[in-house]
Order: structure tokens, then sequence, then C-alpha cells
């Protein structure tokens, strides 16, 4: 009673209290009739809402370029992520503000350096008079491949001069290497591979590019040691033909790759 | 004299045998190979240099037709314009390479070229550079020639996208100058529609003045088939018909008892697939594509409808039946034997497939208890389903567009119902159409 007595109201603000106190208690009730009726009944990812079937993230077979990191598509994916938490950074202390500046060390006067005539390496015998100068020699000095030896055969002989295009296709027409590369990749279905392989070793497929974009010659040089991979590998390649043209500007007839696949999930 | 001419004959020999083309044994290689995954190609496309005054307002529509149809290809980063150095090379001999190559621009092609106009002819020289490699021959230059008016420059500039596409992608064609068929109410009837892959271009193809439905191209874009509801002798009832887009008519095709719809095209284009209730119970039938060789291919009970061939093998039909209670997809062959259900981890309806140019993959439209029609790709072999709308009004009766990166169909999101495609892992959905109602795309196969 006394500490009611010691807040003592003033009669012109009695009317506004209740006003307010009626509001409070009319803001509360509604609050908790509120949350009652609104989650009533129905929980959170009820029946039905949760999908079940988005178990990939990326279908193969889209001809676009795969995405480097694949997300996979649920709603709920209780895996800890993509990444691994990395550990803690050590904190390094800060560097102090003042820091003395070392002295500067008397320079020793740079050693006296005595010439002395050098030995003479020259051959005692004076070289030949029809001897080659010192990287005059070795093959003509044509393009790389437009030269080539061989053992020769009925329609060509040993030595022939050639003008394909150079070796340097990859350089020359590199947009052209990264839209093989792509156009396959895209093709490569891995998920037609054995489930069981999380990770192969690289498999390295030769094949050649004929002028119209056919791919011919598939041969497997170096097998990854599983089937799947490598039945996988030669369907990509196959799924891919015909590429487009070889560039215009490329003279060769056909252009010979070598393409690698690695696998892992 | 005669062995001077002997001589001389033999070093033209000798010459022409040394400068004729090596051998297979000097040929030229790369490596390349692929690993996770790969990035797409990084481009720019400025634009083109107006070499004539009056060439301004077509280059416009040029460029913009251009830029918008790399943007969705798929396969392409795009350089945002704001990165463009100051000068914009109109030709090969103007292109400062090093400029584009380095940031912000960070560019690996460059689509370039130039504008010009005489009197009524409009002529776009294109270039399509590789600046990361300045001393590599260009990659694509041509000249794209027609009339001086927007539609030509539209045509042009979609010639232009597909050369490039087709270049960075490793062959594998552009869709930019494929066209849509549809439905539309916008004549006041149900009659079939035909538009440019982007929803430019959009005019009526049939005047029927009554119901036409599911249109479906065939495999060589000559003809399109679809259901009519043509008088005839005063009865009406669904028929197939087709109209020829060459000749722009109709051409005779049978009539039969019943209901007949929803006819596919096999991939050679000889036969069509077709749900007929002739016989009673509404099942498919196989027919050539002139009618003859009529034959029934279902015979369970219920409704077999919307069949769809494999386009890669033309061996294999998928297609919709309710013999196991809901209409649900069964994979079958082509001559009906061997049904198989293709089975969903959840109830509800599933229809309208649609099978990808690869044979890889199958869009349709699936009902699931807890909401609306939506689009879903399964891989065939696998049976993983990946959803590729959600939340966004009904979306039914997808299409695939020939190079399998594009998909379109028919969504109420926007309030009616009206044409969208997207690419095929559901990402960038755009509207096509928006007056009246509009429904039942189909992409044309070239």
């Amino acid at each position: 009673m006394a500490s009611a007595a010691a807040v003592r109201v003033p009669d012109e603000l009695k009317g506004p209290l209740w006003v307010s106190g009626a509001f409070h208690a009319a803001l509360i009730a509604f609050l908790i009739f509120e949350g009652y009726y609104a989650h009533n009944g129905s929980s959170w990812g009820g029946a039905g809402g949760a999908i079940t079937v988005g178990v990939v993230g990326n279908v193969p077979g889209i001809p676009m370029p795969r995405p480097e990191v694949i997300t996979p598509n649920r709603v709920v994916d209780d895996s800890k992520g993509l990444y691994k938490t990395e550990p803690p950074k050590i904190q390094q202390p800060p560097p102090k503000d003042t820091e003395t500046i070392p002295k500067f060390l008397k320079t020793k006067p740079p050693p006296k350096y005595v010439t002395r005539p050098s030995k003479v390496l020259e051959n005692k015998t004076p070289p030949p008079p029809n001897a080659v100068p010192y990287g005059g020699g070795g093959a003509p000095a044509v393009p790389y491949t437009s030269f080539a030896m061989g053992p020769g055969t009925s329609t060509q002989a040993g030595l022939s001069f050639g003008g394909t295009g150079g070796a340097d296709f990859g350089s020359r027409f590199s947009w052209y290497v990264e839209a093989v590369q792509r156009r396959v990749s895209s093709n490569w279905l891995q998920s037609t591979i054995d489930g069981g392989i999380s990770a192969a070793p690289r498999a390295t497929v030769t094949f050649d590019i004929l002028r119209d974009g056919t791919i011919a010659n598939i041969q497997i040089t170096h097998s990854s040691g599983n089937a799947s991979v490598d039945a996988s590998a030669i369907r990509a390649l196959e799924g891919s033909s015909p590429l487009d043209r070889l560039p215009p500007e490329y003279a060769g007839s056909r252009v010979s790759v070598e393409f690698w696949f690695d696998f892992h999930r | 004299m005669m062995t001077r001419k002997i001589a001389i004959l033999f070093v033209a020999c000798i010459a022409w045998w040394a400068l004729s083309p090596a051998p297979a044994s000097a040929q030229d290689w790369f490596k390349t190979g692929t690993g996770l995954g790969v990035s797409k190609a990084r481009l720019a496309a400025p634009d083109l240099g107006i070499r004539t005054a009056n060439a301004q307002t077509l280059e416009k529509t040029f460029h913009d037709v251009l830029a918008s149809d790399l943007e969705y290809s798929g396969i392409l980063d795009m350089v945002s314009p704001s990165f463009y150095p100051l000068t914009v090379p109109s030709q090969p001999s103007e292109l400062n390479a090093a400029e584009w190559a380095r940031d912000p621009a960070n560019t690996y092609m460059l689509a370039y070229g130039n504008a010009t106009v005489d009197t009524t002819n409009l002529a776009v020289a294109g270039f399509l550079s590789d600046v990361k490699n300045p001393s590599a021959p260009i990659a694509l230059q041509k000249i794209y020639r027609g009339a001086a008016t927007d539609a030509d420059a539209r045509k042009l500039a979609h010639q232009f996208a597909d050369d490039i596409i087709s270049r960075l992608s490793g062959g594998l064609p552009g869709i930019a100058e494929t066209q849509i068929v549809y439905v539309s109410t916008k004549s006041g009837t149900k009659e079939i529609w035909i538009m440019d892959y982007d929803g430019a271009n959009q005019h009526e193809v049939t005047h029927l003045k009554s119901v036409s439905l599911t249109p479906r191209w065939s495999p060589d874009a000559s003809r399109v088939a679809f259901t009519c509801f043509v008088p005839f002798r005063g009865i009406v009832s669904p028929q197939i018909c087709i109209y020829s887009m060459a000749s722009n008519r109709l051409i005779s095709f049978p009539r039969y008892r019943g209901t007949n719809s929803s006819p596919a095209w096999s991939p050679d284009g000889s036969q069509i697939a077709f749900m007929s209730s002739q016989l009673g119970d509404p099942q498919m039938f196989v027919a050539d594509s002139d009618g003859s060789h009529l034959h029934r291919i279902t015979f369970a009970a219920g409704v077999s409808t919307s069949p769809v061939w494999n386009p890669k093998t033309g061996k294999q039909i998928i297609f919709v039946s309710d013999r196991g209670g809901e209409p649900v997809l069964y994979l079958a062959n082509s001559d009906g034997t061997d049904v198989q259900k293709l089975d969903m981890p959840d109830m509800g309806y599933v229809i309208d497939p649609a099978w990808s140019p690869n044979g890889q993959l199958v869009a349709f439209s699936w009902r699931r208890p807890s909401g609306n029609f939506d689009i879903y790709v399964m891989d065939i072999v696998s049976r993983a389903l990946v959803e590729l709308t959600r939340d966004a009004g009904r979306n039914e009766r997808p299409s695939w567009a020939p190079d399998g990166r594009h998909i379109v169909f028919e969504s109420t999101r926007g309030g009616t119902r009206q044409i969208w495609s997207m690419l095929a892992d559901g990402s960038q959905p755009r509207q096509l159409t928006t007056q009246a109602q509009n429904e039942s795309p189909n992409w044309s196969p070239r």
C-alpha cells in the first residue's frame, strides 16, 4: 500500500492509463490467439511439401558447358557442404610499432680481381675444309612439320616436303581446340559410368578430325583401367561426331587429337 | 634438245612432287582433355561499324538481335558493354586485340563487323576473332546480304549468331534461325500459329475457323501434323490433319471413326503415331505419313496417347497411359512390344513427354500431389530426375529445341496461358507471347 501510495497517479492521467492498459491486454490476447491458430494443424514442411526427386544437380546430355561446381538439387541436403572447413588461422603477433633500424654495416672494399690470361682451348688440329659450322647442320630450315623423312612406300619416296598447316594448330586455332573440348565434354555422360567408382586414372584417347569434322580412328592409347570409364570416353567421342569443319585457313586434311578424360565424382 | 626437254620435265616433276601436300605422316595434332567441368567461352559483341548513314536503324536491329541470340545460346559468357574499350573495330585491320584481351573486357572471342546500306540492300560483314591469339587467323569472316528491311536485318543477325555459336560449340548448330509452331486464340478460334524462336514475327498458319491442337513438325520441317476439328459432311470429330509449310495448304490424310488426336512423327518422317478410338478404346496407332499401313500398337485397357519417338534411334516410343490408374509415362518399342512403366518417386499425373534430340533425356510435365504441373527432365538411362520449374503457375507441354539446350513450354506464371522458353537446365526463362491465350508449342527440328 505504501508503494502504491508512493506512485500517485495524477487524476488527469488516469483515463489514458486505463486506455493504455486495455490496449496492451487486447494486444497480448490477440498474439496468443493468432499464434495458436496460425500453426494449428499444419506443421512446417508437412505432408507433400518436401521433394525427394531432385537427386541430381544437373542432367548430363544437355550440350551446355558443365558447371565446374555441381550443387545437388535438393531441398534438404544433409551433407556438411561442398567445402572442407578450413583449419583456424594461426594468429600472427601484430608487428610492433617501433622497430630499431639496424645500423649500417661497414662495407668492405670490393676484392681486387686479378685477370689472368685464359687457357686456349682451341683444337690443335684444324677443322676440315667441308666442316659444317656449329648450329648450321641438320634438317633444312623449313617449318617443322613440312619436312618428313620416312622409309618410303610405293607412292611416296623416302623424303617429302609438304605444305600442311604447321605444328602449331593448337596455338593458331585455339578457339577450335576449345570448341572440341567443350563439345566432347558436354557429351561425356558420367552417369553411364559404374556407380561404384568415384575416381579413375586418366584415360587418354587419340582420334583424327577429318576436314569435314568427322571423328575417325578412335583409339584408347592409355586406358583408365576401368572398362566403363573407357567406354564412356569412346561414347563421348562418337556422340560428338561430326565436329565443326576444320578451319578454312588450315591447309591439312586432318588433325590428330590426343584427348584425356579425368573422371572423379 | 631432246635431253634438255627431258631434263626440264624431270625437274618439273620433282618440283611438283616436292610441293604437293604432305602425306599423313606430316600430320598436325593437338592435345586437350576434360575433367570436372569446362568454362563458357567469353565473348564480346560490340556495335557494328556504320559505313553508310542510312544503316543506323538496321544496325541497331541487327546488333540487338545478335546480342540477344548470343546471350541466350547457353554456351557463352557475354562481356558487359560497359567493359568495352573506347574504340570498337569495324574490320580486322582496326582490331586492337590487346585492348580487348586485357581487363576489364578480358574477352576471348570478339564478334564485330560493319554494316552498309545501298538503296535497297543491306550488307553486313561479320568477323569473329580470337583476341587472346592476335596472330591466329580470323575464326569467321563472312558477308551477310539481304534486303534493307527490318525483317532481313533480323534474319542476317540470326545467321551470324548461328555461325558464331556453331564455331564455338564444336559444330552443334545454333537455333537462332529455328521457328516454333503453337496454338493461339489471337484470331478468335484456336489456330496454328508460327513465330521465330525469340517470339518475333508471329503469324497465323491455318485458317480453319475451328479448333486446331497439338501441332508437331515433321523431321524435315516441311510439314506440321496436328489435331483438327474440321467438319466433314456435317460431322465434327477430332482428326489428324497435316499442313504443308512449303505449299501452305492441308495435305490429305485419312479420316477415321471416333476421336483421333496427338500425332507424332517418326524420326525419318515416314510414319505417324497417334491416338485413335476407331476400335472403341482410345489406343495408339501407327500409319505411314500418307495414311496407309495403319496398325494398332497398344492393347491394354484404358487410354494410351501422346506418343513420342526416340529421335535418335526411332526404335522406342514413350507414351502416356492410364492403364495403371493415373496417367503416367510408359516406354515401349516402336512396334508396341516390351512396355514398361517409367516409375516416378511420387504420385500424380505425368503427361506431355518430349524426347530430347540426342535421345538421352525426356522432358515432361508432372502434377505432383502437392502442387501444380511443372516441367521435369529425366535421364532415360539412369532415371535421374531434375525439376526445371517451380512455384510459377502451371508449366506444361515442353518441347526441345534441335540443339538440345533449350526447351519451349506453356506457362500460366504471368496470369494467362502463354509460351515461354528456357535453357534446358531451367535457367533464363523468357516469355515469347503476350496476347490472347497461347499453348502447345513445338520447336522446329532445324
